[in-house]
């Protein structure tokens, strides 16, 4: 069975440069590009205006993250700086300016205290954002670039993939390795939890996506259908769809119960960097898509009518 | 025009010419130069003579950390706020080291004074290796001959020193030297060094449909590539200055024809996707960071970019044979966000948005491709360049 989403929207030519990453609160989206400012959107508003420009990474930024209640969101600029912001009545400002290692990947709990972080040379490092950025664990894997990483929904397990094709997990009360991986051949780019916790997907250059039970760490089901490189992954809010984009410019929705392909979009040949489901309003689900066409395209799923 | 010059020019028949006229005053002797070395030299002897402490004062551009950098949108060359700074060497000194400055300095001009009287163009590498031990370092006479054209206020070439020459040329022109030779390049399939352009009246390159090519040298594809005749040059890595001052002076020679000005003759770089690749690119185009003082005569505007670009080379990978991708070393890295972050070229409100993107690109796949791997696509690599430049038509 297939499913519709609708174009119903975009943020047009926004950034100068490729949007590299996105991030959503209830009512926002920022959205990180190589330009030297993070922008933030409304999503109530259907004309999606920009609401504020985050002056902040001279040579571009690389992740933005934000936590579960919109208050606190974490940039990653090029040039190895990372910034954090906080969040008063949707207005943001910059908190603090730090060095975190060589840190590239990140994600941030849902309560916003704590930073995981992928670094180039391979570790994976938890910080307390609420005592001064103090490194509480420090993993170390076998020293390939770490490319992605994501903290589960409940935050007891961390996963990262790596340029190796390694996929790690750790829990993050224990910081050991539950199990190992079976990995990707290729690199990989991109890590997600379900929001139940009870899958991981992998995807990357080898083309599938790779869901693993998170309970066995065994490998169950792997999904077919993109023909280049899959550079983000996001998960509905549900767990029922997985939504990926890649370097040729497709968005795929993926039904996790049949794990079919039941939507592709190709509105552009240009990478796409980042996807992100947007908060549900009313029964419809949507999604947010950005990369190197520069824009940030909004998708509603169709209703029967 | 000095009638006794000796040209040393080979035949035109032969062909490819080697590099013409290499040895061979182009010009009489700047008066301005003459004079600066004859009273140096003349007031360092009577210092000696009267057993005083000669001396020898030259100005030098303060390094690149303590200046702006800008791209000047008149002309489109990378410029800097560069302030000089005068050093004075003595005899003896106060200790060996200043002595051996002051007879490096004086041994320099010494050689530059031979140069000049004579009319015979020297290398910095000639000075240099007629007393490697003493002078050290390639490096060090360098510095000394730019200080030397700095202080008397003129060209380096006034002094009639010159870089050593490395970068390569073939291709369907013509050269007109100041003597009126016509060296003919067009029937030939090998490669020359690039001549001095002090020595070129004027190319003719009537018939090239396009120009410059950097870094491929494949036999005859100027002669037969789909979109016309044309010329390569490589440089061989970053471009040195008479490589450049001779493009510069390829594209002042180029006019679009009359009959059809859209079929302008078009510059083009070919460059490995890397950062090196960039930033030999925008050598070309704007100029080096190094030599700021001579950009603004040295630059190529009109310069575009061919290739190689992440997203050929990762769309057309295909499945399996992404084995030819190489990963960023560290240094890459480190090279990448260093160019973004200090020179112009690069910056969000940049005259190259598409360069910055694609710097970033390379950093968030963390990988490079060298041109070579276009060799094995369809239709190798001279395929592909007519693909892309029929794209860019």
């Amino acid at each position: 069975m297939s499913k519709q989403y609708l174009s119903y929207g975009s943020a047009d030519n926004t950034h100068p440069t490729d949007v590299f990453s996105l991030a959503v609160t209830n009512k926002q989206i920022l959205s990180a590009s190589g330009s030297n400012a993070l922008q933030v959107h409304s999503t109530t508003d259907p004309d999606f205006p920009l609401v504020q420009d985050l002056e902040a990474h001279k040579v571009g930024c690389h992740h933005v993250v934000t936590d579960g209640k919109g208050s606190r969101a974490v940039s990653v600029g090029f040039g190895g700086e990372v910034v954090i912001w906080a969040s008063h009545d949707g207005t943001w400002s910059k908190t603090k300016d730090v060095a975190l290692a060589d840190v590239w990947a990140v994600a941030l709990s849902a309560d916003g205290q704590h930073l995981a972080g992928a670094t180039q040379n391979g570790h994976i490092k938890v910080w307390n954002l609420d005592a001064n950025e103090e490194e509480i664990r420090d993993h170390e894997t076998q020293g390939s670039f770490g490319t992605c990483i994501d903290l589960s929904p409940d935050g007891r397990f961390i996963a990262s993939g790596h340029e190796s094709g390694s996929v790690y997990i750790f829990s993050t009360e224990t910081g050991r390795m539950p199990f190992s991986l079976s990995g990707l051949v290729k690199p990989v780019r991109a890590v997600a939890f379900s929001p139940g916790g009870k899958f991981l997907a992998a995807a990357g250059d080898s083309r599938v996506i790779v869901l693993y039970d998170t309970s066995s760490g065994e490998q169950v089901a792997s999904l077919t259908g993109h023909s280049a490189w899959i550079l983000t992954l996001s998960w509905s809010h549900t767990g029922e769809y997985l939504l990926s984009g890649s370097f040729d410019g497709k968005v795929k929705v993926w039904s996790i119960d049949t794990r079919n392909c039941v939507a592709t979009h190709s509105e552009t040949e240009k990478a796409i960097w980042s996807v992100k489901w947007l908060p549900k309003v009313g029964k419809s689900e949507g999604f947010a898509t950005a990369g190197a066409s520069r824009s940030i395209a909004f998708y509603r799923e169709a209703t029967g009518g | 025009m000095d009638d006794q010059a000796d040209f040393l020019l080979p035949s035109p028949s032969l062909s490819p010419p080697p590099r013409p006229i290499n040895r061979a005053r182009t010009r009489p002797p700047n008066p301005q130069v003459q004079q600066y070395i004859e009273e140096t030299l003349k007031s360092v002897a009577s210092q000696i003579l009267s057993e005083g402490q000669p001396a020898i004062t030259l100005k030098r551009r303060v390094k690149r950390s303590n200046c702006t950098f800008i791209v000047n949108p008149s002309n489109g060359s990378l410029e800097s706020t560069e302030a000089e700074k005068n050093i004075t060497y003595t005899w003896p000194g106060k200790d060996g080291y200043e002595a051996w400055r002051f007879d490096v300095a004086l041994r320099i001009l010494s050689a530059i004074h031979k140069a000049v009287n004579s009319g015979l163009v020297i290398s910095k590498r000639d000075i240099y290796y007629s007393d490697p031990i003493r002078f050290q370092s390639q490096s060090i006479v360098d510095i000394f001959v730019d200080d030397f054209a700095l202080t008397i206020g003129v060209d380096r070439s006034e002094l009639n020193v010159e870089a050593a020459a490395k970068g390569l040329v073939t291709g369907y022109y013509q050269l007109i030297t100041t003597t009126d030779e016509v060296i003919d390049a067009r029937a030939s399939t090998k490669d020359c060094l690039i001549p001095r352009v002090e020595d070129i009246s004027r190319i003719d390159t009537a018939d090239v449909d396009w120009a410059v090519f950097r870094r491929l040298s494949r036999s005859n594809f100027h002669l037969r590539a789909a979109a016309g005749k044309g010329i390569l040059i490589t440089g061989k890595g970053y471009p040195d200055l008479e490589t450049r001052a001779f493009i510069r002076k390829l594209s002042n020679s180029i006019l679009p024809s009359p009959s059809s000005p859209d079929k302008a003759p078009r510059f083009y770089a070919l460059v490995d996707g890397d950062p090196d690749g960039m930033s030999i690119m925008s050598t070309y185009k704007y100029g080096s960071m190094a030599h700021t003082r001579e950009n603004n005569r040295l630059n190529l505007p009109c310069l575009r970019w061919l290739g190689l670009r992440m997203s050929d080379v990762v769309e057309g990978s295909q499945l399996g044979s992404d084995e030819s991708l190489i990963t960023l070393s560290k240094r890459d890295r480190r090279k990448i966000v260093s160019m973004l972050a200090k020179s112009p070229v690069w910056a969000v409100d940049g005259p190259e948005l598409e360069w910055r993107v694609e710097l970033q690109r390379m950093l968030m796949l963390n990988v490079k491709a060298e041109i070579e791997i276009e060799y094995d696509r369809v239709g190798g690599l001279e395929g592909w360049i007519d693909r892309e430049m029929a794209r860019e038509e």
